[in-house]
């Protein structure tokens, strides 16, 4: 009986860990129909770590420095209602498991959009938005290793301005 | 008491004529089941066998899965997917600083 109780504890914790980030949940939805996807890998991202700095938008929180730290992308986007409870679902999983950490969360004429954190008190691993605008649901994923004081940086400096 | 000498002497009709013999009055606990403990090693393989099996589905149901293909070949029009994503994600969080801001304007007026 004791060696049923330790499988089955071995067996609950490797079911747990499937499908647990952004490119496990990529891979399961993205070929789905009416799901658009979009992928850029670590080899792209180092030919785009070649590509001049451009500052981009006019947003007071800039993130364009980050660009350099990343190393991969994920993006799943559909209209399809049924889908988007279906990935908004997902990511509630991933937020009870303690991996997703809530950093901010707007709502604002029916449109709701949450940011998610992964990682350390350093490094942020992995950067994920969730965004529902009425019509549409989009999750993305953005992996890297990111310097966690640099992002508090950037939000301290658009709060005091 | 008989000694091991002399029971060693004894033949076999001897040996079964004694043991036939009611008389002889046998200590109550020799009926008794021998418990002797198991190893304390010998669960190890068993979790050790339970482990190996799900490491080995776990590579297995891993392999099943093909390579991601980047969506784009041109790293410019790659950039610009990323650009905007961090747009978008930078306008959340600037709507964030800002109402954190008007918060702290509010709090300083109330607390003059």
């Amino acid at each position: 009986m004791k060696k049923l109780y330790i499988l089955a504890t071995l067996l609950l914790v490797s079911v747990a860990a499937l499908a647990q980030d952004g490119k496990s949940l990529y891979q399961k939805y993205s070929d789905a129909e009416g799901i658009q996807a979009v992928y850029i890998s670590p080899a792209m991202f180092r030919l785009i770590g070649r590509i001049p700095d451009v500052n981009f938008g006019d947003q007071a929180v800039n993130l364009a420095p980050l660009i350099k730290s990343m190393t991969g992308f994920y993006l799943l986007s559909t209209e399809n209602p049924d889908q988007g409870r279906a990935l908004a679902g997902e990511v509630d999983r991933f937020v009870r498991s303690g991996r997703y950490e809530l950093l901010m969360e707007a709502k604002d004429d029916g449109d709701r959009t949450r940011i998610y954190t992964v990682g350390d008190a350093e490094t942020v691993s992995s950067l994920v938005l969730l965004t529902y605008d009425g019509s549409e649901t989009t999750f993305i994923t953005l992996d890297g290793a990111m310097s966690r004081s640099d992002l508090d940086d950037l939000f301290a400096k658009a709060a005091t301005r | 008491m008989k000694r091991i000498e002399d029971i060693a002497q004894l033949s076999a009709e001897d040996l079964e004529r004694i043991s036939l013999d009611e008389s002889i009055p046998v200590p109550a606990e020799l009926g008794r089941r021998v418990h002797r403990p198991r190893p304390r090693r010998a669960w190890v393989g068993g979790v050790a066998a339970a482990v190996v099996l799900l490491v080995g589905a776990g590579w297995f149901f891993s392999q099943d899965r093909p390579a991601l293909q980047d969506t784009f070949t041109d790293p410019y029009l790659a950039y610009a997917e990323v650009e905007k994503a961090l747009d978008r994600i930078g306008g959340t969080l600037s709507y964030g600083a800002a109402k954190v801001s008007e918060t702290q304007e509010t709090l300083e007026s109330v607390l003059k």
